[in-house]
């Protein structure tokens, strides 16, 4: 099997008067394990329902390889769709299920049930292929419906957040799981959440999507550490958000007036002297006792115990900043009174834009 | 009944209980017991006894004018004996002639004539035909229906079928009489159109076809068959269709497949329902044929019931046809690898 490049051409897609999918251009390579990640409603599986060919764009060309996929239907791409809810074929045997798409290419049966029994291995699943998908477990029947679409040899496999039906322990085997599969094949995976763990910890890139727009396309370190738009900023990990005006505009640094005080922090997109922007502190960039450049007072309100980590709650002028620091003996024995400190670099400055929650 | 009482408390529960005897009985046992019950038996009316009494009335009358002028005591006196026997004779005969006595067995079952079982056998494979053609004409019609969705679902459902059944089951068989008649909707059309003269009797005889009963009955039962299937139909996860599409398998293979194996359940519930009213059915056959085509079945039971006045024969046919039917939906059920339990379901 071969992974393929998928290159979307200023694609957009409209259902009647509302639009799902803003123009956009994006390009996968082949074999990359790719994520789209985004909250629900944001046109993520409008996208992948796309590119498999189950929706036509209103404008732009979907290509993959190399060549235009205007007018083909699903069944005429070399593309495999996983379902959200896998959509498994109940009346049929395991095997059968996998044996579909050869079927339908018209293999014979001896063939294809051996073709099958070899797909099985693959996703560890052999001598289960006389059972009835209902028979088997969450995760077995994941793997089934793995084993279906890569019958069929895809050079793209996309994937509508098939993980999300699971419980967390086995959704986190399965993310390794996932993965292991796509070394070994090799072929391109793309993979629709809106669970950014799963994104982060599965994809070598990830693009970030909200109301129909891509907000940033990136690897899941420079999405973390370097969001591009306050949406992305917030959506992926957690974020202080401070509300405040610019006053004192540098190359890369600016000064904002907060309820907490003067902020130096690194600036994230075009931002205004006298103009109102947004700054945000990642929690575990926050430490306790000064330091940083940026000191601020505050009262310990509450303490949320993580397990390797501590979330402090603290209060200061009327906002709440959330602190998270590593477990240990120290932090048993807080005073009520802090100062918390961080860098210029910790600080990032957007203007003002949407916001991931709320 | 321990755990329904346990449930609902004594009192309700022997009231759920009582309902459900009653149901058995009143639905299924008495009637069913009734039919069956007449079918058991005959009453041995001797063909000739109106013959023997008009015979021995004759004789009455000759030995009482014989009587009148016989002279000789000793004669009259054997007169008059053979007068008590012969008017003995006709009051027995007489008896058995309005009460004939009843007889049990399964004569009624094992005396219908050679061509009554042709109409028999023809009837269940006339039926047959309807059903198929029916399941032919419903599924594409069911998986439309089952497929829509929103206020298309609402405009199709009301437009399409629930209007032509809000009128009278009669009706809609008498408006395809007048379509297919002599001088009906398509023969007028045609001699519009210049293909035939009505004045010269050169009419398309539709009505002479069996195909006409098979049009009014399939138009008539479309109904049973459709909603089954759309209630199956409507069950199947639409990722399924999807999924198999995109793994590339062909709108034909999508429905063998997938598909139908689903609405397999329906498809049962609607051939069965459809088989029954059609191989059951009166007043199609009898309406668009009016005698002058071949009897349906159950034709024949109405004959004899109300033209033969043999209820033990009709009821007899009755369950005849009721059996054979039962056997063979049970036969195809076993057959398509249909369960009882699927089509609770």
């Amino acid at each position: 099997m071969r992974g393929k490049d998928v290159r979307l051409d200023q694609v957009s897609i409209r259902f009647g008067d509302s639009t799902a999918v803003q123009p956009t251009d994006l390009s996968i390579q082949a074999g990359e394990f790719f994520s789209i990640l985004g909250p629900s409603g944001c046109g993520k599986t409008t996208l992948l329902r796309t590119i498999s060919g189950f929706i036509e764009p209103t404008a732009g060309r979907v290509l993959i390889g190399g060549e235009d996929m205007a007018g083909k239907g699903p069944n005429e791409r070399p593309t495999a769709l996983i379902f959200q809810n896998l959509a498994l074929f109940p009346l049929m045997s395991v095997a059968e299920n996998v044996a579909f798409g050869l079927e339908a290419r018209g293999m014979r049966k001896v063939e294809r049930l051996k073709r099958a029994q070899e797909l099985l291995e693959l996703v560890a699943l052999s001598g289960y292929g006389d059972k009835k998908p209902a028979d088997l477990s969450g995760g077995q029947r994941q793997r089934v419906a793995i084993a279906r679409a890569l019958a069929v040899e895809p050079a793209v496999l996309l994937l509508d957040e098939p993980l999300s039906a699971l419980d967390l322990k086995l959704r986190q085997h399965m993310r390794s799981e996932l993965r292991a599969i796509q070394k070994r094949v090799g072929i391109t995976f793309i993979y629709i959440t809106h669970d950014q763990g799963e994104a982060l910890a599965m994809s070598d890139r990830v693009a970030v999507m909200s109301r129909g727009k891509l907000e940033q396309v990136a690897d899941a370190d420079t999405l973390y550490a370097e969001p591009a738009t306050p949406f992305v900023a917030t959506f992926v990990g957690e974020q202080n958000v401070l509300r405040g005006t610019v006053s004192s505009l540098a190359d890369t640094v600016a000064t904002v007036d907060t309820p907490i005080g003067r902020i130096e922090g690194r600036v994230k997109g075009p931002i205004r002297l006298g103009e109102e922007a947004l700054l945000m502190v990642r929690p575990e960039r926050i430490v306790l006792g000064p330091g940083g450049a940026n000191t601020v007072a505050a009262r310990l309100a509450a303490r949320n115990l993580e397990g390797p980590s501590v979330h402090l709650h603290c209060a200061a002028a009327g906002q709440t900043l959330t602190v998270t620091v590593p477990n240990g003996p120290s932090v048993r024995e807080l005073p009520e009174e802090l100062t918390l400190s961080f860098g210029i670099d910790d600080a990032l400055v957007y203007p003002l834009g949407a916001l991931a929650h709320g | 009944m321990g755990s329904l009482a346990r449930a609902y408390g004594r009192p309700l529960a022997s009231v759920i209980a009582g309902i459900a005897v009653a149901w058995v009985l009143v639905l299924i046992l008495v009637p069913l017991g009734a039919m069956v019950e007449q079918s058991l038996w005959w009453r041995d009316s001797k063909g000739d006894a109106s013959l023997s009494i008009d015979r021995l009335y004759n004789d009455i009358s000759l030995i009482e004018l014989d009587l009148e002028t016989e002279t000789d005591p000793a004669k009259q006196a054997a007169f008059d004996q053979s007068l008590v026997e012969k008017r003995a004779e006709i009051a027995t005969l007489e008896a058995q002639e309005t009460n004939p006595p009843k007889t049990y067995g399964l004569a009624n079952f094992t005396r219908m004539s050679g061509l009554h079982f042709y109409i028999f056998v023809r009837t269940i494979f006339y039926a047959l035909l309807v059903t198929a053609l029916a399941l032919v004409v419903c599924y594409p019609v069911a998986y439309v229906v089952a497929l829509a969705s929103g206020p298309r679902k609402a405009i199709i459902l009301m437009v399409a079928l629930i209007v032509p059944y809000a009128i009278n089951e009669l009706l809609r068989v008498y408006a395809w009489l007048m379509i297919l008649d002599y001088r009906g909707v398509i023969n007028g059309v045609l001699q519009w159109m210049g293909f035939i003269d009505l004045d010269a009797r050169e009419w398309i005889p539709f009505l002479e076809n069996p195909s006409a009963v098979f049009l009014a009955m399939i138009y008539t039962y479309v109904l049973f068959m459709v909603f089954p299937m759309v209630n199956t139909l409507e069950t199947l996860d639409r990722n399924q269709i999807e999924a198999a599409r995109d793994l590339g398998a062909s709108t034909f293979r999508i429905h063998r497949r997938v598909i139908i194996p689903h609405a397999k359940p329906g498809i049962a519930v609607g051939c069965i329902m459809t088989f029954m009213l059609s191989a059951g059915s009166y007043s199609v056959p009898a309406i668009m044929t009016r005698g002058q085509g071949g009897d349906w079945f159950s034709q024949l039971v109405y004959r004899q019931f109300y033209e033969s006045n043999n209820w033990n024969m009709g009821s007899a046919y009755a369950v005849s046809l009721l059996v054979v039917c039962t056997a063979f939906i049970l036969l195809m059920m076993r057959l398509f690898g249909v369960g009882l339990r699927d089509i609770a379901k």
